[in-house]
């Protein structure tokens, strides 16, 4: 059949609705004359003519009921039909209507609100031409993830590769570097990119020109390419910056080209350099600091690249032994790697609000299962006057669908307000996302919820309702006596809400159990009162060690003569705010013990009273001097666990050991404390410091232990960092607690959230609960009355109900136990210091939920003993 | 109407009617005395399967309703077959031809 002939006939049956109607009344009025003239003609009286006729006839308006169900395009008439009526009823049931309008739109708004984040941080693909063809590579030891590439060995794997059209590689690193001249110095960041990087990412700059692949060879070229940013800033976005100098750090570089504004790639920078070939940095095969990053070719799967990136660094660890035997290549989608911290956080979330959902759904159908108890002498009525059994379900399935649709149009509002809410809260920009915003897609998504959870909630119901027995209901008397299996459903339907929400409630006292850990962690330093920052002199402006020492010493007595400075000290990396950097240690009396074998601490470079500032206790020995300087002795102090893994029982002190490749010996002279210096989560790390002097350090953070409240003293040490020398600035100056406090900020999300959909599931759970045993006290009051007419106390019909719902609610427990434990083995990864099966906890759930229940059930019990007597048996 | 003759119908009854309207243009009462005629009074349709089908078969472009005079000078609609009517008749013959013999097939087996 022809579309236009579909159109047409849709067109009319819903504008020529009354014509085609008139038609067909006379169209059967003209069937029965000629039927009753049929009978005439045969030999029957007229009369009985006509009434044979009509009863041949049957019923006239099922007929025409019947041929309405067959026009095309009736659908939409019967939906639009519907529609008004549904609107009508739930009109008529304001109440009803309303309460289960704002339990669905909780739900919804919920979900909503997740799925916009989802979206933004997990959906949303990456800003870069055909993502799916880039993928992230890292080096494995024995299979296991363990970081970052030898740039050696990432100049094989381009070489020898087959399945990438670019194989890049970028430093896994910024550094900062300060920009001098023309005004102000500026610290920046800068990124080191091999040529090829941006090609694969198939991003142009939008002024000059790219890195050249033969620029990589040339030995001490000085060029970079510059952010959008910087180019307006340095150049005043003039085409003519492309070719001109910028002085960093003294040295004048010639900016190539410039990157498109807002460009970013895992990494925020201003400026990139170039890797190049035969540079000193990274050069050996056991250094590793490299990411790879390649666009695997049309048609080729990750899988084939793996397997050829595998048979390569056979390959190497066949012809380098020393370097690379057990040493691999992982390649990952890039999309994967750049959400990988995120992604178990926001699909926890969002499994957590489905399952909100869909206890709010049980709310809802509950209701309607019993509001179509009451509506039963209505479908039978309508069944009676010719509407089909499939008829009279599309008509209650539309009312839920209209339901849940009001409800998804103020979860939307909701979720809006939810997300401004969570903003306010929680730190989401922290993980590198924009605002999520709530976008088409995600309001498409609300709607197909919306839909959905209709359907849901109105299924049973429908079904229920419309197997009505007209005969036996209109027959009957007009009170519906409560049926059994419709209450048996909404038992059922609490049962599955007590189960999810004892579930959510346990998932989430774990996660609040971990983070209570996680804040009272013993981080083995002292972050209260800390300001730090970071502190870069220029190489050129002091060329030699001992200059750049006297400089740090000399600021670091400044610092601490400002009024209210209790001490102040400088390290290569921070704790926890600057991880990574690991090196081998070994007694120098050995030879270098082969990469499997080898043991790498945390490696620091500190100045002396870096100790005592941070809060590290020295347990033996003594500290990094002010008499260890470049022409003395190199000095190293161990933590703990290095000291002993090293040494074993034996007195490390006045011992000689390497650092890392270069060949120099360090003589151990103390011994401090294990800290976490990498992450709050994993355990005290084990660490080798050096001295920053004796290295000749240029780059270095700060911490200072104040006696208030630390980011006041920011702007006393900038100034007088001003006074002594303008190029050396002061950047990122912040508290230490607040900056862990930050790195907490994804985790809090996912616990506040957490903690408030539990809490919603559970009231939902108890007004559900309450609902049911309500309207089965007020479904048996003749029962219960006659109860008491015949003698049960009050005790005894207060016990009956109470015992209907705690059997419901010891059932549910039961359940959502089973449930429970396969759910957080799932959120294992995210626990800290908590075992999945805390026992605490789940006893915890179980009261705290148990507790809300015989409060839901105690009211309807208590409104039992309440019922009058003499009221209940005059209305029987 | 006994049930099982409608369900037996209503995989039929659009041919059926197909077919009665080939020969020449005919009102509601019309086909349904026609097909009872024909049969035998094996199948009698009644005016709650006929309307419906009519209409169908009328929006899926197969036949066409018209207001005509009855031959007793009442008014009447009159269904007539269109051409893609004739089409699709054609199609349903060649169809339940093979269903017949198929079927025959397998009763006769042995």
């Amino acid at each position: 059949m022809h579309i236009s002939t579909r159109f047409r006939s849709v067109f009319a049956s819903l504008f020529r609705k009354a014509e085609l109607d008139r038609d067909l009344d006379e169209e059967l009025r003209s069937y029965l004359d000629l039927l009753t003239e049929e009978k005439i003609r045969a030999g029957m009286a007229p009369e009985a003519a006509r009434r044979a006729a009509r009863l041949e006839l049957g019923g006239v308006e099922q007929v025409k009921e019947k041929v309405r169900e067959n026009r095309l395009g009736a659908a939409i008439d019967t939906l639009l039909q519907d529609i008004r009526y549904a609107l009508r009823i739930l009109r008529k049931n304001a109440s009803f209507s309303i309460v289960s309008v704002l339990i669905l739109a909780i739900g919804i708004g919920a979900n909503t609100a997740l799925f916009s984040n989802i979206q933004a941080v997990l959906l949303r693909p990456i800003p870069f031409a055909e993502p799916d063809r880039l993928v992230v590579g890292q080096k494995t030891i024995d299979g296991r993830r363990s970081g970052t590439v030898s740039r050696i060995d990432y100049f094989d794997y381009r070489e020898l590769g087959q399945s990438f059209e670019e194989l890049a590689a970028l430093a896994n690193f910024t550094q900062e570097f300060t920009v001098m001249g023309g005004g102000r110095p500026e610290l920046v960041e800068a990124s080191y990119v091999t040529w090829n990087l941006f090609p694969a990412l198939r991003v142009r700059p939008v002024s000059g020109r790219n890195f050249l692949p033969e620029e990589e060879a040339q030995d001490g070229l000085q060029i970079v390419l510059v952010s959008y940013g910087l180019w307006e800033r340095r150049f005043g976005g003039s085409p003519d910056a492309i070719g001109n100098t910028i002085d960093i750090e003294g040295s004048p570089y010639t900016v190539v080209g410039v990157m498109p504004r807002g460009f970013r790639f895992l990494f925020d920078a201003d400026i990139w350099f170039l890797v190049d070939r035969f540079g000193p940095f990274d050069g050996e095969r056991d250094s590793h600091s490299h990411l790879l990053v390649g666009r695997l070719k049309p048609g080729v799967a990750i899988e084939e690249a793996q397997s050829e990136a595998d048979a390569i660094s056979i390959g190497l660890a066949q012809q380098y032994p020393d370097s690379n035997t057990g040493k691999g290549l992982l390649l990952t989608g890039l999309h994967s790697h750049m959400v990988r911290d995120v992604r178990l956080s926001l699909l926890l979330l969002m499994a957590t609000t489905a399952l909100v959902l869909l206890i709010a759904c049980g709310n809802v159908a509950g209701l309607l299962l019993a509001r179509g108890e009451r509506r039963q002498s209505e479908m039978a009525m309508r069944s009676a006057l010719g509407a089909s059994r499939h008829r009279l379900m599309r008509q209650l399935l539309t009312e839920s669908v209209i339901l849940t649709v009001v409800a998804g149009l103020l979860g939307v509002v909701i979720a809006y307000m939810l997300q401004d809410v969570l903003l306010r809260l929680l730190s989401i920009e922290e993980l590198g996302v924009g605002r999520p915003l709530i976008d088409a897609k995600a309001l498409v998504f609300t709607l197909v919820l919306s839909i959905l959870t209709g359907l849901l909630v109105g299924v049973i119901p429908a079904l229920r309702g419309a197997a009505t027995q007209p005969a036996q209901q209109l027959g009957s008397a007009t009170r519906a006596s409560p049926s059994l299996r419709s209450t048996r459903l909404r038992s059922g339907l609490v049962v599955l809400q007590v189960a999810v929400s004892v579930a959510l409630l346990i998932g989430s006292g774990l996660l609040i159990r971990s983070f209570a850990q996680l804040t009272t962690v013993d981080l083995g330093f002292e972050p209260e009162n800390l300001l730090t920052g970071r502190l870069k002199i220029p190489a050129a402006a002091y060329p030699t060690r001992e200059e750049r020492a006297e400089f740090f010493t000399s600021l670091l007595d400044e610092i601490e003569a400002l009024p209210g400075v209790t001490s102040a000290g400088l390290v290569s990396r921070l704790p926890i705010l600057s991880p990574a950097q690991d090196w081998g240690v070994w007694p120098a009396e050995e030879p270098e013990p082969t990469l499997q074998e080898s043991f790498s601490p945390m490696v620091r470079w500190v100045s002396p009273g870096y100790f005592r500032t941070i809060g590290i206790p020295l347990q033996s020995g003594r500290d990094i001097s002010r008499s260890d300087l470049a022409n003395s002795p190199f000095v190293a102090v161990l933590s703990e666990t290095t000291a002993r893994t090293v040494f074993g029982d034996a007195d490390p002190m006045g011992r000689l050991v390497h650092i890392g490749w270069s060949d120099r010996e360090f003589e151990v002279v103390g011994v401090v404390a294990d800290a976490r210096l990498n992450s709050l989560r994993r355990g005290p790390d084990a660490a080798a410091y050096m001295s920053s002097a004796q290295l000749g350090a240029t780059r270095l953070q700060l911490a200072v232990r104040t006696s208030g409240e630390p980011t006041l003293q920011a702007g006393a040490i900038e100034s007088l960092l001003r006074r002594k020398d303008p190029d050396v600035l002061l950047s990122r100056p912040a508290s230490m607690e607040l900056a862990l406090d930050d790195q907490l900020g994804d985790f809090r999300i996912v616990i506040v959230s957490l903690a408030l959909f539990a809490c919603v599931a559970m009231l939902l759970t108890a007004i559900g609960l309450y609902g049911l045993l309500t309207y089965q006290v007020s479904q048996r009051g003749n029962e219960f009355g006659i109860r008491l007419a015949m003698g049960a106390s009050n005790a005894a019909l207060l016990g009956m109900v109470l015992k209907m719902g705690l059997v419901l609610v010891g059932i549910g427990l039961f359940f959502g136990l089973l449930f429970a434990y396969p759910s957080t083995l799932l959120m294992r990864r995210m626990l800290f210091e908590t075992p999945p099966l805390h026992p605490a906890t789940y006893a915890g759930a179980i009261g705290f939920l148990g507790l809300m229940a015989a409060l839901a059930c105690l009211l309807p019990a208590w409104r039992v003993t309440r019922v009058d007597l003499v009221e209940v048996l005059r209305s029987e | 109407m006994a049930g099982d003759r409608a369900e037996l119908l209503r995989g039929t009854l659009d041919m059926l009617i197909l077919k009665t309207l080939s020969l020449e243009p005919l009102h509601g009462l019309g086909i349904s005395r026609r097909i009872e005629q024909i049969t035998d009074r094996v199948f009698r349709v009644q005016p709650g399967s006929l309307f419906p089908a009519l209409h169908r078969l009328e929006q899926e472009g197969w036949i066409r309703g018209r207001w005509g005079e009855s031959e007793n000078r009442r008014r009447a609609k009159f269904y007539e077959l269109t051409a893609a009517g004739r089409r699709r008749l054609g199609e349903e013959k060649r169809n339940w031809t093979q269903v017949v013999l198929a079927i025959t097939k397998i009763m006769e087996a042995t």
